[in-house]
């Protein structure tokens, strides 16, 4: 998922939505993220290109919301309720996903095993 | 001259009132009636209030009411007409003929508005020109209804317009039109008139006021019947802020999609226009329908079903056809308890439905098959109704559903979902917006002065002397105490809340300070905890952040 500036990125990706869970004052997703433009590429366990700024999901908490959901620990984070997640800085992806006044977030996710079942698909 | 006026409001207000009362159509006429009182009690706010919070909200309340009565208009003349020429009454409500099938309703959710705007950057970043304000909501049409999204303050610190509204329409037919309309209405800046003293200030606006009430008067007069607010609903002659119509579009079935799409605006104003803003050009939205045979049970009834292949025995169950899959149930009461099916078979555009006799199926009557193609293998299901009665009416209930989905088209994929949020109080939509690029702190620590300044301003007590790390930034000898993390790490154990936040372009190029690398001892402690940020970065960040959400 390497991306060369200027040119448009294609993924296959696969749609999670999440009911945030209420705690006490807080809506809560359950997971953790890392990465972002202000951050260091290279130290990202996740993802294949070293140089890959996107927010990947470092952990998810058991039996959260997004776990239910379907999310998985090392999916890039493309797409938040139709804002981008590719160029963001580390605190605008946080800031984008705990709002406070949204109750479902719909994202759009991306992770090598996806990319690899449809090019195995394509190829058969 | 305002009696005039006074006395065609009435008369046209009781026109209406007739018209709805003659076509006896008591559903039409309450919501007329209704949307008749909403006017007058908007017309009475807006004559009384005197904020401007308030009278944006009234004149917008006033829209929304004028559009919804002249929809109902509209609709009435037609029906009137559909009346007089001798056709039924309700055009709308077609029966289910046996030459003419209608798809089922369905409901139409939009949300997550979102209209980018398109600054110049000389605005944008340099805050250049005086701060205009703008009052903007969409007005959605489908059929008749009209709904209408909250109000939003606009100056030029906002990227892009967002909504937060969930707006439901019942009652939409596959071929629905969904016309968005965008209207906004420009504020006259208070900061313009703050430098003056308060008298001149309140004189001058109020004879603004008087000045454009006498000018929309005296175009009621001349014109009669203008193009906007025609003297069938003439509005109040108060000179307070109009909504002009920005940009509109329509959305139709192709638009649908379980996903966010962006769609093209038609802009409605060019610059010269008062209230024109700087729109993109686009609108996001989030617009899914569910149509009704998705959601509900569309057949139910008892049936024997034989397995598809070898066995001959015929399992009764209690079939249920809803969405695109005939649920068979052991009992009744399962279906309605909510367990778990026997089996389901899938009912979907490629399947495959035949009445009749087949070859298994000799010496039972009312039978009918329905066949899924599974890659390479064709899987049929045989059933056997009750009579003959039964029999027509699943196949009936079949073929609606076909129907159905051919109009509906990806809707009948899949469920899409549609959530009734749960009513929040209202959001502060007075309080002004803040940008994205302003919530986010980028940390100033590029700029060491600022760094020096912000620390020196918290701790500045705390330390008597300089701070032993300035040594690094500046060309000074050594000072005495020797520059060490532990002495470092107590100066950032909080992380600094700057009051301020600083936008940086995102290629300035940080202060290099590999002149004094071999000088002091490395800048970044490499035991520092994760979530301290180092002292002189060089260049790229060294930091890969984790954050729960």
């Amino acid at each position: 998922m390497s991306y060369i500036p200027g040119q448009p990125v294609t993924a296959v990706v696969q749609r999670v939505e999440i009911h945030k869970l209420r705690q006490g004052e807080n809506l809560i997703l359950g997971f953790s993220i890392g990465g972002g433009i202000d951050q260091d590429p290279s130290q990202n366990p996740f993802s294949e290109d070293k140089t890959d700024k996107g927010i990947y999901v470092t952990r998810v908490s058991e039996g959260g919301p997004a776990e239910i959901a379907g999310l998985q620990i090392g999916d890039k984070i493309m797409q938040v309720n139709g804002w981008d997640m590719t160029m963001v800085t580390h605190d605008q992806a946080r800031k984008r996903l705990t709002k406070r006044s949204e109750e479902v977030v719909r994202l759009l996710v991306t992770r090598q095993s996806l990319q690899k079942a449809v090019h195995q698909s394509m190829l058969s | 001259m305002q009696d005039r006026l006074h006395i065609l409001e009435d008369l046209n207000m009781l026109y209406i009132r007739q018209m709805a009362l003659s076509l006896e159509d008591t559903e039409l006429q309450r919501k007329l009636d209704h949307e008749i009182r909403m006017r007058e009690g908007a017309c009475k706010l807006l004559a009384a209030c005197s904020q401007r919070e308030q009278t944006l909200e009234a004149t917008k309340s006033l829209l929304v009411c004028n559009s919804r009565i002249l929809s109902y208009m509209g609709e009435l003349q037609r029906r009137k007409e559909a009346q007089v020429l001798g056709k039924s009454g309700r055009p709308s409500d077609g029966g289910r003929l046996l030459a003419e099938r209608s798809p089922c309703r369905g409901r139409v959710c939009i949300s997550d508005l979102r209209i980018p705007l398109m600054w110049k950057d000389t605005e944008y970043f340099k805050n250049k020109g005086d701060l205009h304000r703008w009052a903007v909501f969409l007005l959605l049409q489908l059929g008749e209804d009209i709904q209408d999204t909250e109000m939003i303050l606009v100056d030029r610190t906002l990227t892009d317009i967002t909504f937060q509204n969930h707006l439901i329409f019942t009652e939409a037919g596959p071929d629905f039109r969904l016309r968005l309309e965008l209207y906004g209405a420009c504020l006259e800046e208070d900061g313009a008139l703050a430098g003056a003293p308060r008298r001149l200030a309140t004189k001058l606006s109020s004879s603004l006021g008087r000045s454009s009430g006498r000018r929309v008067r005296a175009s009621l007069e001349s014109a009669g019947g203008s193009a906007s607010s025609p003297v069938l609903l003439p509005t109040p002659a108060v000179g307070g802020p109009r909504y002009h119509l920005l940009a509109h579009t329509t959305l139709t079935l192709a638009a649908v999609q379980d996903g966010f799409r962006t769609h093209d605006l038609t802009l409605a104003s060019h610059e010269e226009h008062p209230a024109w803003l700087p729109l993109y050009g686009s609108v996001c939205c989030r617009l899914v329908a569910q149509p009704l045979c998705m959601t509900q049970p569309t057949a139910s009834g008892s049936l024997r079903v034989q397995q598809a292949g070898e066995r001959q025995d015929w399992a009764r169950v209690h079939g249920v056809l809803k969405g695109t899959n005939l649920l068979c149930y052991r009992q009744p009461e399962d279906a309605d308890a909510g367990k778990e099916p026997l089996f389901t078979i899938a009912i979907n555009k490629d399947t495959r439905v035949q009445a009749g006799e087949l070859d298994q199926t000799t010496g039972r009557p009312f039978t009918l098959s329905i066949s899924n193609r599974y890659g390479e293998d064709k899987v049929t299901h045989t059933l056997q109704a009750e009579s003959r009665g039964a029999l027509q009416s699943w196949m009936e209930a079949l073929w609606q559903l076909f129907f159905d989905m051919s109009q509906w088209k990806q809707c009948c994929d899949e469920i899409m979902k549609i959530e009734t949020p749960a009513p929040r109080k209202p959001p502060q939509a007075l309080a002004k917006q803040r940008s994205l690029y302003h919530e986010m702190a980028i940390e100033p620590l590029d700029d060491i002065a600022a760094v020096t300044d912000i620390l020196a301003q918290r701790e500045g007590v705390r330390l008597e002397t300089t701070p032993p790390w300035l040594a690094m930034f500046a060309d000074q000898p050594a000072l005495p105490r020797p520059c060490s993390p532990a002495s470092v790490a107590p100066a950032r154990t909080h992380p600094p809340s700057w009051g301020r936040p600083r936008t940086f372009s995102l290629d300035a190029v940080p202060p290099d300070h590999s002149a004094e690398a071999p000088r002091l001892v490395a800048p970044l402690p490499p035991h520092r905890s994760p979530r301290s940020r180092g002292l002189g970065r060089k260049g790229s960040p060294r930091t890969w952040l984790q954050s729960p959400v």
